[in-house]
């Protein structure tokens, strides 16, 4: 029997497998997973374009597949919590593909969906799935991975065809850039070497970036890469959160000592923060249960469509977790963590306002009022200082003759002075509905609002001659 | 040979092969069989000249114009109007099925960032359902 050395020397191998620090892969995979977190919270806004029945998928013959307004919304709140104890290590085996699946369905049940840099996430998230995130070693300990080199690859993949796409003689001319870019950055290009040049730079570079698979080439393309997508960020085109997102992959380019430099100088700072573990493990109990009600209190503040029931479910989770007494502090803190992050980007950003104004907006104009008045009223209780929301929702109301859709006019007159529009609103349900001298006061509170609105002056005019008629 | 033996030696080469060749090959389908220029999905076609198409689709039932934007959530509109030809046929496949036995209508004039216009269908989509 031959020895196993000499059967490696003759089998041929092939050999894809990427060898990094565990501190690369965990540094890399809690600002991915965080980013990706806070890219299916911004989504949720677009929740309102899904269902209301019709739909076309990416791929043929899916159309029916497509998610609804819940169902989207929900699916990016399950994706933002699972993102989030991702990030924090947390139950990764199950938790990626969960994501993979539910991102997939997402991305490929609708074309609504138009942002390539999802189809991105789509992909990758798939061989994400057998990457070894939790893989316990110490953090300037070698783990190895093939699918890690193969979302490398699939960058690689990326840059190469974005590359051949701008083959093309009106990018190659600076027209097609130049007709994108606008702002600061669009001043500074056009002072210095033009628009021209740097449209022959962008292919060029992304050629460059092909090589990104290849550790050789690590040292050099960190740099290059997160340069050009800061560059990217700097042109404040609206592709959400694609740049930060390749920057955040670009961690797993950095070359690997950077992190194993960075582990040594902060071994101190790992002591402790291991000692405090240690006392948080003896505590676990009174952490799990703080982190339990903590996060309900999160989930009841959040305002986004379904966080509460999401919130009950992945309570529930958490708990059987805690009963099976696996990692009982860490699950826990990953749990209030996720929680906390949907409740605070939804105090510092306008999503939950955004969906159910955009509710509103396109239930209104598909004719659908009893969606719309839900969502106008949701919207009014959200932002009691919107306007837009009283005046949407009293007209709805006194469309089927609520009178308390008065009271929404007369709030949206509060909060905006200086339109007629609830005024001329208010005036012509008035004037049908045989109150006369009334209607014709609101037309001219109207008038006096926007002097120059024609059609509060027109409806005081004709409201005065059928006034003078009686 | 044997270097193909051993990338297709276990279930996990496989997968990357197939995953890499799917990926290199998928975007070729733009380039060398596709009949909508506009649809750059999958192809990895980033700021493209062809993403800055501006179209306007237009339906008409018994010659009247039908609004698109109180059929259809707007952000179908929106996407009908980057020329994406597989949702202007879906639109007026919904709209035949909501107006059966009626004539309807699709156009789609399209403008390009050089300035040359082309418009495509101005039939009877329930009858000729591709543009």
């Amino acid at each position: 029997m031959k020895p196993r050395s000499d059967d490696a020397a003759v089998k041929p191998r092939f050999a894809f497998e990427l060898d990094v620090p565990a501190a690369k892969l965990a540094f890399g995979r809690v600002v991915v997973f965080a980013l990706l977190a806070a890219d299916a919270l911004a989504q949720i806004r677009h929740a309102p374009r899904y269902g209301a029945g019709f739909n076309v998928a990416q791929l043929p013959g899916l159309d029916a597949l497509g998610p609804g307004r819940v169902g989207y919304g929900l699916g990016e709140l399950v994706l933002a919590y699972a993102f989030v104890l991702i990030a924090c290590g947390v139950a990764t085996r199950w938790l990626v593909p969960l994501a993979a699946v539910i991102y997939n369905w997402l991305y490929f049940g609708s074309q609504l969906d138009s942002y390539q840099h999802h189809y991105l996430v789509a992909m990758l998230l798939i061989i994400a799935c057998f990457v070894p995130w939790q893989r316990e070693v110490a953090l300037d300990q070698p783990v190895r991975s093939w699918a890690l080199r193969l979302m490398l690859v699939q960058l690689g993949i990326v840059y190469l065809w974005a590359a051949i796409s701008k083959v093309d003689p009106l990018w190659l001319d600076g027209s097609a850039l130049g007709g994108q870019l606008h702002g600061s950055l669009r001043s500074l290009i056009d002072a210095t070497i033009g628009m021209r040049a740097v449209a022959i730079l962008v292919p060029l570079t992304e050629l460059a970036l092909v090589l990104v698979w290849m550790r050789p080439a690590w040292p050099y393309l960190a740099s290059l890469g997160i340069l050009f997508h800061l560059g990217i960020v700097w042109t404040g085109l609206e592709i959400g959160l694609f740049a930060w997102l390749m920057i955040g992959l670009y961690l797993f380019v950095v070359p690997d000592r950077v992190y194993l430099a960075v582990v040594d100088r902060l071994a101190p700072v790992r002591a402790r923060a291991t000692e405090l573990a240690a006392a948080l493990d003896r505590r676990r109990w009174i952490v799990f249960a703080v982190a339990v009600v903590a996060g309900l209190a999160c989930a009841i503040a959040c305002r986004l469509p379904g966080a509460f029931v999401i919130a009950i479910v992945a309570t529930v989770c958490v708990l059987a977790a805690g009963l099976r007494r696996r990692r009982v502090v860490t699950v826990a803190l990953a749990h209030l963590l996720a929680l906390a992050t949907w409740l605070a980007i939804d105090r510092t950003t306008s999503i939950a306002r955004d969906y159910y104004k955009f509710w509103g907006g396109s239930a209104r104009r598909l004719n659908d009022p009893a969606a719309a008045e839900t969502a106008y009223r949701h919207l009014s209780e959200l932002a009691p200082d919107d306007a837009s929301a009283h005046f949407n929702l009293g007209r709805l109301l006194l469309a089927h003759d609520d009178v308390t859709g008065l009271d929404e006019l007369h709030a949206s007159q509060r909060l905006d002075r200086a339109h007629a529009r609830a005024y001329i609103a208010e005036a012509q349900w008035l004037a049908t509905h045989d109150r006369l001298a009334d209607a014709v006061a609101a037309a001219q509170a109207g008038v006096a609002a926007e002097p120059n609105d024609a059609e509060a002056r027109n409806l005081v005019t004709t409201l005065l001659a059928r006034s003078h008629a009686r | 040979m044997r270097w193909l033996r051993a990338l297709l030696g276990s279930w996990r080469n496989r997968f990357i092969a197939v995953f890499v060749l799917a990926q290199l090959l998928l975007p070729l389908r733009y380039y060398v069989r596709h009949r909508d220029p506009h649809d750059e999905r999958f192809a990895w076609r980033m700021f493209s000249p062809m993403r800055m198409v501006q179209c306007t689709p237009r339906f008409t039932l018994a010659g009247a114009p039908i609004d698109l934007r109180s059929e259809f959530h707007e952000a179908w509109y929106e996407i009908a109007a980057r020329g994406r030809f597989v949702v202007v046929e879906a639109l007026g496949a919904e709209l035949c099925r909501r107006h059966p036995d009626q004539r309807i209508e699709a156009e789609l004039a399209c403008t390009y960032l050089d300035g040359t216009q082309r418009t495509y269908g101005g039939y009877n989509i329930c009858s000729v359902p591709q543009l």
